[in-house]
């Protein structure tokens, strides 16, 4: 049923939430917006991906949320990092680093 | 960190969900309304802005639900919801949870009755301390045709051998039951059960008294000082618990008997007596025959080979091999085995028995759960592909069925610990106090753990046939075609009923052999007139009535008496009465071609009136009269059977036995409970009568510690009211002589047939049950024919054709699974009922009355289960099933 098939994909989804959220706290929309700015548009991120990732995290202990209101005076649930969010991002960061350098080392090679 | 928010998730998620879902629920909402929100800036109309949200969010429920999955103890909760909609289905289908539910509450409550007792007989330890140190001894018999390997009761030499030479075991005897005595302590006179036992047998059973001490080797020697141990409930209820009862003396037998010791509240002993007395065992009197029940306890640091070898060392070297005589050319050796095989061994094959026929019952449950699991199954198929579509898999809509079958395996599993109660409750009133080697049959956690364990296993066995068959369906086609019932589940379906049906056979053939068995036991000519016949028993184990003449003086003052009670024709007394457990003894004939001629004979002492008394028809000679005197000539009356073994059927009246007993009468067989050759219950023997008058004072003293002699009277009308008057008119021959019962003919044909009764009663509940069964899945498979064809019958129907026709078409199917099973079964019980050769009594296993009951009651109950379901085909309106797609 998801629009992002693979593991790999799944790990992306969590780094750029994180990655997101490292900025201060959002709402659910605000991820999605933030997500699809900073990719320059790559990643549309549905609802159907997005809030199970977040209760995910949630319940990992990554982020903790809160109700508040919204810029448009609407009740909405925002996230924010907690330390060990953080700490998820710093590792998660440098695993992606690591990847996308050798993927990158890979496809160059001839 | 990490950990502790995981935990909080967890707990939340299994505990709060309804908080939860309320976060999830407005979460979404409220994303949903930005989104909205977000459109109409962009400057989208407001409905199409709306529509525009919703296709970005992908349904509200969907992204839920994504979400629920995903949560922490997801499959917990998926197990719980599943349980939840599961007990709604079964809710919904109150018709077929009923069924369910009650064949598994009846099914499974048989075997929680059963195997509690199996549990109680087979498995649970006495209770006593280290029980797995305690035996008896078995004789093995080998090598001639009596071959054999059971329990042996012991004579006085055995006893004294085992006493002194085996120093491996501390052992006892006892009684081999116990003795009906008058017990007179302070002003209370009773009747009471002695338990007779030797020196160390509470050491054997690990028993401290509560007050005082065990027996001492002393007071065990013959003719030492006479003590007694109470037992707790006496000590109790006679004695108001006197703390300063030891030392104190009471009458037991009219002799002073000093009270030693008392025993614990609980204790129980394999005698289950009210007062124990030292046995006093020796080679004589008693002791001259097998007539003491051994228990051993293995000493510490032996070993249960090193006692065997010792038994066999010392009893091998006896002068006296009785085995050997009875067998000639055997071999015979002996072994110990642990006290509750021993006091249970005779009961284990009955048991088994029933146990192999509950699970029988359980097989024929599990076939109808699974014909209508099955036929749930198919109705749901609807159901079924509706979930399929929305996205289940397929292990979620099996593991949804497996849930509601284990559902309903559990309410009708609790249901079923109920019906065992009840069942052995009622067991138990049928049962004579004492009939049991036990003390009680409890409902313990091994029995319940056992009616779990059933329940879920049935549940896997009735559900696992329906998921198999249903595996292969294919649900798309099946939505369109609304029905799935094809050939392949109707076979199916009838394959059970015929198995069930097979199974309900052999049980139906084998308690119709016992219920045979038991009518040609109760009604073989009883060669007396029972009707009209009042017995009261008293027991005569009393040091006065050791002297012959106290004896007769008190016979021929209570018959005087009880004739003279208004109603009664006429009295007598009598050792042993018919249907009774009679005592034998050896005869050599003394005269003619016959003489030197030597056998056993059963043996019993009676007063002039007893064959009057019982209308015993006089074939040859005469009976007793007041002139058969101690110092006249011994006569005997001998009956039919006699003749016949001794004399060939020529008429015995005037030859002699025992070189000076003149035989004066013949008179007709009567059946009685043989002590000398056992092959039924009830048969009829060889007996010798004497007169009461001319048996000497040691043999009396004998015979009266074992038996309890009968008073009988005749009357014309009334047999009941006059059990007071008999009592009146015993107490004016002897104040202290309590009655210890009032019987009619009847109630001592009954205690001697409980055994027989009781299997028929056990084995006919059974086979009862999986009769009712049966029925109900017959029922069930052409009720469901009829409602799943109604279409087609309503088309033909249409067509001309007639309900007559239609009706049988439809029934067809049961009764031909029926008769199969029928055929099956006579098949399988013709192998099967062979091992019930040796509890049959003049009847043979290929009965053909039984077979034919058999074969009209399963062909009644057929044909009731298929008319009764096939009626509603004649309220089927052609037209409108018709019009109904």
């Amino acid at each position: 049923m998801s629009a992002e098939p693979t593991t790999l994909l799944q790990g992306t989804l969590d780094l750029l939430i994180l990655k997101s959220l490292a900025t201060g706290e959002m709402h659910g929309l605000g991820i999605s917006r933030r997500i699809q700015q900073i990719t320059g548009g790559t990643f549309l991120v549905k609802p159907g991906s997005l809030f199970p990732a977040l209760h995910r995290m949630e319940e990992e202990g990554w982020t903790s949320s809160f109700w508040g209101d919204s810029e448009n005076n609407r009740r909405a649930k925002y996230y924010r990092l907690t330390k060990a969010g953080r700490k998820q991002l710093e590792a998660e960061s440098k695993r992606w680093g690591r990847i996308s350098w050798a993927i990158a080392q890979a496809l160059e090679a001839s | 960190m990490p950990l502790v928010a995981k935990a909080r998730s967890f707990l939340r998620n299994l505990f709060f969900t309804r908080r939860a879902e309320e976060d999830l629920d407005q979460e979404v909402r409220s994303h949903l309304q930005m989104l909205i929100d977000e459109n109409v800036r962009a400057g989208m109309g407001r409905g199409e802005a709306e529509r525009a949200a919703r296709l970005e969010l992908g349904g509200t429920e969907q992204v839920k639900e994504q979400v629920r999955e995903k949560r922490l103890g997801n499959g917990l909760h998926a197990v719980g919801s599943d349980c939840r909609f599961g007990l709604r289905q079964l809710r919904k289908n109150p018709g077929f949870t009923l069924t369910v539910v009650l064949t598994l509450a009846l099914s499974v409550g048989a075997n929680t009755a059963i195997f509690s007792l199996v549990n109680a007989l087979l498995l649970k330890s006495l209770p006593y301390p280290h029980p797995e140190r305690m035996g008896t001894i078995y004789t093995r018999i080998t090598g001639s045709s009596g071959a054999s390997d059971k329990r042996h009761n012991v004579n006085g030499e055995q006893w004294d051998l085992l006493r002194d030479n085996v120093p491996a075991l501390t052992s006892a005897v006892s009684s081999g039951g116990t003795t009906g005595v008058n017990l007179k302590g302070g002003s209370h006179v009773g009747y009471v059960h002695d338990g007779r036992v030797s020196a160390h047998y509470l050491d054997v059973l690990g028993l401290q008294p509560l007050l005082g001490r065990n027996f001492s080797e002393d007071e065990d020697r013959p003719h030492g000082p006479k003590a007694a141990i109470l037992s707790y409930s006496l000590w109790r209820n006679v004695f108001g618990a006197d703390p300063g009862i030891l030392g104190q003396s009471i009458l037991l037998r009219s002799e002073p008997y000093t009270v030693v010791g008392v025993l614990p509240q609980g204790a129980t002993t394999p005698l289950n007596a009210d007062v124990y007395t030292p046995l006093q065992a020796s080679r004589e009197g008693e002791g001259r025959g097998t007539n003491f029940s051994c228990i051993i306890r293995l000493r510490d640091g032996v070993t249960w080979e090193e006692a065997d070898a010792e038994i066999n060392h010392t009893w091998l070297s006896r002068a006296g091999r009785y085995e050997l005589t009875d067998n000639p050319g055997a071999k015979v050796n002996y072994h110990s085995v642990p006290l509750k095989k021993g006091q249970t061994d005779s009961l284990r094959p009955q048991v088994l028995a029933l146990m192999v026929a509950a699970g029988f019952i359980l097989l024929i449950a599990c076939a109808n759960l699974a014909g209508l699991t099955l036929v749930r199954m198919m109705r749901r198929t609807r159901e079924v592909a509706t979930r399929l579509a929305l996205g289940a898999s397929g292990w979620q809509i099996q593991r949804q069925f497996w849930i509601e079958n284990l559902l309903l395996a559990l309410v009708g599993g609790a249901f079923s610990v109920g019906v065992g109660f009840v069942a052995l409750r009622e067991l138990f009133l049928l049962l004579p106090e004492h009939f049991l080697p036990v003390a009680s049959v409890p409902l313990d956690s091994r029995v319940m753990l056992f009616t779990l364990v059933i329940s879920v296993l049935t549940s896997v066995l009735f559900g696992m046939l329906p998921a198999l068959a249903t595996r292969r369906v294919d649900l798309r086609s099946s939505m369109v075609h609304r029905s799935v019932a094809g050939v392949g589940s109707l076979r199916l379906r009838q394959g059970l009923i015929a198995g069930e049906v097979a199974l309900t056979v052999m049980l139906l053939a084998g308690s119709g052999l016992l219920v045979r068995s038991l009518i040609h036991l109760e009604t073989l000519p009883p060669g007396f007139h029972a009707n009209g016949v009042m017995v009261e028993k008293a027991s005569l184990d009393d040091v006065r009535y050791h002297d012959p003449a106290t004896f007769r003086k008190l016979l021929d003052e209570s018959t005087a008496a009880m004739r003279q009670i208004p109603g009664v024709e006429n009295a007598a007394v009598g050792l042993n009465l018919p249907y009774e457990f009679t005592g034998n003894d050896w005869i050599t004939l003394s005269d003619g071609k016959e003489a030197g001629h030597q056998g056993g004979v059963d043996w019993v002492y009676v007063t002039p009136g007893y064959f009057d008394t019982l209308e015993m028809p006089l074939l040859a000679g005469r009976v007793f009269t007041d002139a058969d005197g101690p110092n006249a000539q011994h006569v005997i009356v001998v009956n039919q059977s006699f003749a016949r073994k001794f004399y060939g059927g020529a008429n015995p009246v005037g030859r002699y036995i025992d070189k000076d007993t003149l035989i004066v009468g013949e008179v007709a067989d009567v059946p009685l409970s043989s002590g000398l050759d056992p092959v039924a219950p009830l048969e009829t023997e060889e007996t010798m009568y004497v007169p009461a008058a001319q048996v000497g004072g040691p043999l009396l003293a004998l015979l009266h510690v074992w038996v309890q002699p009968n008073w009988i009277v005749r009357t014309a009308g009334r047999a009941e009211g006059l059990t007071a008057e008999m009592q009146r008119a015993l107490e004016k021959a002897d104040p202290n002589l309590p009655a210890s019962g009032f019987y009619t003919m009847g109630d001592l044909l009954v205690r001697t047939l409980t055994m027989q009764r009781m299997e028929v009663a056990l084995l006919g509940a059974m086979a009862a049950l999986a009769l009712l069964l049966s029925a109900v899945g017959i029922f069930a498979l052409v009720a469901n024919m009829v409602a799943e064809r109604t279409r087609e019958i309503g088309i033909r129907m249409a067509l001309g054709s007639s309900i007559g026709r239609v009706m049988f078409e439809i029934g067809r199917s049961g009764v031909a699974a029926s008769l199969f099973g029928v055929v099956l079964g006579l098949l399988l019980s013709a192998g099967a009922l062979r091992v019930m050769q040796s509890v049959l009594y003049g009847v043979g296993v290929y009965d053909m009355t039984t077979s034919l009951f058999v074969i009209l009651t399963l062909f009644a109950i057929t044909l009731l289960a298929t008319m009764l379901p096939t009626l509603r085909i004649a309220r089927i309106d052609p037209a409108r099933t018709l019009r109904e797609e």
